[in-house]
Order: C-alpha cells, then structure tokens, then sequence
C-alpha cells in the first residue's frame, strides 16, 4: 500500500536519516514529494510511503519517538464545492491528474488521493475553490 | 421544407414544439439526414459559461433625503462609473477597489447583487443647489434600486484561440496559467454547443433575439464589440476569434449560479455568465449547421509568452482539446477549458426546458448584424 504523510523536523540534517530509516530498518520504499528546510533547521517534508501497513506503523512510531511530528496526509486539497463551477482551469495544471472531467457531464471532478501537495492548482482557480491544507 | 417564426412559436405556446440542444441533435442529423431532422425539430438550443470582461451593469440607486447627485461612486470599495445623472451608474466587471490586489471587482459586486447579499455604497457628491447633500454612506440590495440590468458590450465569441507558453516561466494570463515549456495549453470555446459556431453566419440570430442570460430573459441587441467577419473558416465556421454579441438581461430574474465574478490571478477580475441562444430550424441549412460537431470545429494553437504577433503556430479539433491531450512537434501538451461545458449544457438544457415548457417563444431579429466587417487597430499620433 501507499501512504503520504508530513513530517515535521527540527534539525535539518534529519531529512536524509528520515529516508534511511524507512528504507533500511523498515523494509519501506519512501518517495520525497516536497522538503522545505527553513533557516533556523526547522523543516517538512511530505512522503509517500509504499510498503507494508505493519511496517508503516511501526516506522511511524520509530519517527515520532526520535522527535519528530509525523502525520498521515489525506483530503489535503479540499475543493468547495458551491463555489466550483467546472471550468477546468486546474484540469491541464495538476502534475498528478487529480483532477478530471466527467465523461458525460463534464463536471470537473477531484481525487484527493492522488494529490502531492504542490499546490499548483490554488492559484489556477479563478474562483478560489481550491485549497492546501498541510 | 420550410418553416416561419410564427408556426415555431404556435408550436411553443402549444407545448408541441420539438426542442433538441446543439449537442442531442448531431446524432439525430447524422442518422436522419438534416432534410428529415429539420422536419422533425423545431428549436435547438445553444450553450456557453466563460469568462468575458466586457461586461457590466446599469444601476439606478434611488433617490435618498435630502438627494444627492452622485459623482464619485463605491460599491463594497469598488469604483462604479459617475458621470451618468445623479443616482445613475454603470459597474464594470474589472473595475477594482481600492486595493487592487484585494481579489474582488466589479462582477464579484454583480454576483452579490443577484444573490441577494447586502452592498455597501459610500458616494459623493459636489453638492448643488438642487442635490444639497454631499455624501452618503449606506446598504443596498437588488430589491431595493429601481433598476439593474446587465449589459454586456461583448460576449458569446464566436471561437477564440488555443493558449500556450514556449517560455521557461510560467505565464498568468486571461487564458489562465499556462506552465513553461507547453506542458499545458487551454481554450474557451464551448464548440459545438457555443451560440455561434452553430449559426456561424447569423442567419437567425439579429438584434432582438430572445436569449437565456445568466438564468433569466435577455436579449441580443446590437453587434459585440471587436465583431469582425473576415477570419478564415473550415466547415463553416471561423477557425478563430470572429463574432460577439452585446447583451442585455434584468438582474432581478438572474441566478448567481449563472453570474460569476473571477479573479484570474496576475491577470485581473472578470465574469463568467451564462449565455444561451435558441435557434430556430427554418430549413435544412440551418438544420445541418447546428449539427455540426466538434471534430469539425478548429481553433488555433498560439504562444502567449509572445506580447505582439502571435502566429498560429498549429490547428486542433475541439474533439481533440477534450481529449486531454494534443500533440505539437511530437511533444504531448496536455489541455483543459477555461470555460464551463458543464455549465455550457446546463444553459442549453436549461434553454430547452423553457421553450418546452414555460412558453419562450422566439424572436426574430428586428436587425441584422453586419454580413462583412473588419477590425482596425489603434494608430499611435502625436
Ligand atoms: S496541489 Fe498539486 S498535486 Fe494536489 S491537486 Fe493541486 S496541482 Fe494536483
Ligand atoms: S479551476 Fe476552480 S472552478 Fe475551475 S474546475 Fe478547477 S476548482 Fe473548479
């Protein structure tokens, strides 16, 4: 199976021990979607994560007991829905097609399991529908 | 086999008139033939929801005691025209506040309007001997003016470009963003359900039709503004920007669904509304032009990161821009619509269940608009 999650760190030189850890005590195969290390080594970084459900409890509990905040992503871009009125303009911009088009209504549908969190489609909707939470 | 305006709408007032949309009759013309298609159909209905600057609303705001004659106007901070007559003023859909950057215009006033939500107006005025006062600060709503009505000095365009980005930044345009190195290209034409790519020629389509506008009755009045006739055409229809229409509709009978404000980022505000035509099937040509479908509409690929001269740089289907991807030079562009087509087929249906069943009947122009014309350019003089 495959997971994202954020994980929030303090020291910036724990982003690659994040990675070996997963890979190497966990058996885990981690992609790095998005880091962003602030000046001070505060940092996140969101992850997916495929492997084992077993092992990916266990590595959450790994990583939040060397201090770090580790939290499950999903519905991290929420679409409201009254304002939507289907145009598409985020259909053609979206890196992971999390969005598409009803073959018969053509209403602009959204997968919110597909997303990666790169937010490019917020500034794309003209109606401000869209939105990343993280 | 012909057919008068009268004998449609007795069929109307009857409720026996056969109504399909621009979409629902391509099969039926293909299976039928459009000599016995337009025999069987009355009415087809067209569709379009995007988005149009050239757009905006008359207002009447009443007079208040002791009266003033309005000059400097704000509607929720945004600047209303004011150099009409006192209480008289006209709200442009891009007009802005006072900080430009604050994401609401013009048509997010005209939506508001129509949805019934309180308006802020702060007014001034010179103070004269007939309208003493000099400012006024209160809240207003769509019940309480005397008149709102929307005129839109362009809309429905008949076709319009495909925009991309060559360039290694993104670009933020009126066609929306377009990501650098063409990884993606977008266009608004509804196609095959748009007003006027199914009466190319406006055979029937004049000032005083009768049309949905914004989920109430308006009307065509007079060409759109930048109207021009001589782009090239493939089946029929201009390969690109051609046509427009001037509208005008009541605010009071408007659906905010249908009126949208937009804030297209690093471009500016517009609106989105919804705009629906009924054509009349007065004989197989224009039977046979409503069913045109959109492998056979066409609209040109250009490069946006272009500022002057953007030469067509390839020619695609709207069947093939629906698809999600087009190919240029052997790189895969993926594309998507700045305009509704879901909103565009809620229009058309909506269109059709009012000539079925609330009695629209149709008008015939009481004017044609403009057989040739072309467009002139600015000339710079000192
Ligand atoms: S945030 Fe990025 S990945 Fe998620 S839906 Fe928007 S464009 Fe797609
Ligand atoms: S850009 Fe906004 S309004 Fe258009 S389909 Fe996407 S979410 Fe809906």
């Amino acid at each position: 199976m495959e997971k994202k999650f954020k994980i929030e760190f303090t020291e910036s030189n724990v982003q690659d021990s994040v990675v070996y850890i997963l890979v190497a005590e966990f058996n885990l195969k981690p992609n790095i979607l998005k880091a962003q290390i602030e000046g001070d080594g505060t940092g996140v970084m969101l992850v997916s994560i495929e492997g084992e459900e077993a092992d990916m409890v266990k590595a959450v509990e790994r990583l939040k007991g060397i201090g770090l905040l580790v939290n499950e992503l999903s519905n991290h871009i929420t679409r409201n829905h009254d304002k939507c009125f289907s145009c598409g303009a985020c259909v053609s911009i979206c890196p992971t097609n999390s969005f598409t088009y009803d073959p018969v209504t053509w209403e602009v549908h959204v997968n919110t399991d597909k997303c990666i969190a790169c937010g490019a489609c917020v500034n794309a909707c003209s109606v401000r529908a869209l939105s990343l939470i993280l | 086999m012909t057919k008068t305006y009268e004998q449609i709408n007795e069929k109307i007032r009857a409720k026996k008139a056969v109504v399909y949309t621009a979409e629902e009759v391509i099969d039926l013309v293909k299976k039928k033939g459009a000599e016995k298609a337009a025999e069987e159909v009355d009415v087809v209905t067209t569709g379009t929801f995007g988005a149009m600057c050239s757009s905006g609303a008359f207002l009447n705001l009443g007079h208040a005691s002791p009266p003033i004659r309005m000059t400097d106007i704000r509607l929720n901070d945004v600047e209303a025209y004011g150099g009409l007559a006192a209480v008289d003023t006209y709200i442009g859909a891009t007009a802005l506040t006072s900080d430009p950057k604050g994401g609401y215009g013009g048509a997010h006033v005209i939506e508001d309007l129509i949805a019934g939500k309180k308006i802020h107006l702060h007014a001034w005025g010179p103070g004269t001997d007939c309208y003493v006062r000099k400012d006024i600060d209160t809240y207003i709503t769509l019940d309480d003016i005397n008149d709102a009505y929307l005129y839109n000095p362009r809309n429905a365009y008949q076709n319009y470009s495909i925009a991309t980005n060559t360039s290694d930044r993104t670009y933020y345009t009126y066609m929306g963003k377009l990501l650098p190195r063409m990884k993606n290209a977008t266009f608004s034409s509804a196609g095959q359900l748009s007003p006027l790519i199914n009466d190319p020629h406006l055979e029937t389509i004049g000032m005083g039709t009768k049309i949905f506008f914004g989920g109430g009755e308006g009307y065509v009045v007079w060409p759109g503004t930048q109207y021009k006739t001589n782009v090239e055409e493939v089946n029929g229809v201009p390969v690109g920007g051609a046509r427009t229409l001037a509208l005008i509709g009541d605010m009071k009978q408007m659906d905010a669904k249908y009126v949208r404000g937009l804030d297209i980022t690093g471009y500016g505000i517009s609106m989105a509304v919804g705009v629906g035509v009924p054509i009349p099937i007065l004989n197989a040509d224009i039977m046979r032009r409503c069913a045109i479908s959109d492998e056979e509409i066409f609209a040109q690929l250009q490069d946006y990161s272009q500022p002057v001269d953007r030469p067509a740089m390839a020619r695609y289907s709207y069947a093939q821009l629906r698809s999600g991807s087009i190919e240029y030079e052997g790189k895969k562009i993926r594309t998507s619509s700045m305009s509704s087509y879901y909103g565009a087929k809620k229009v058309a249906a909506e269109l059709k269940d009012w000539i079925e069943s609330k009695e629209f009947t149709l008008n015939q122009p009481v004017l044609e608009f403009p057989k040739e014309r072309t467009l002139k350019g600015l000339k710079e003089r000192k």
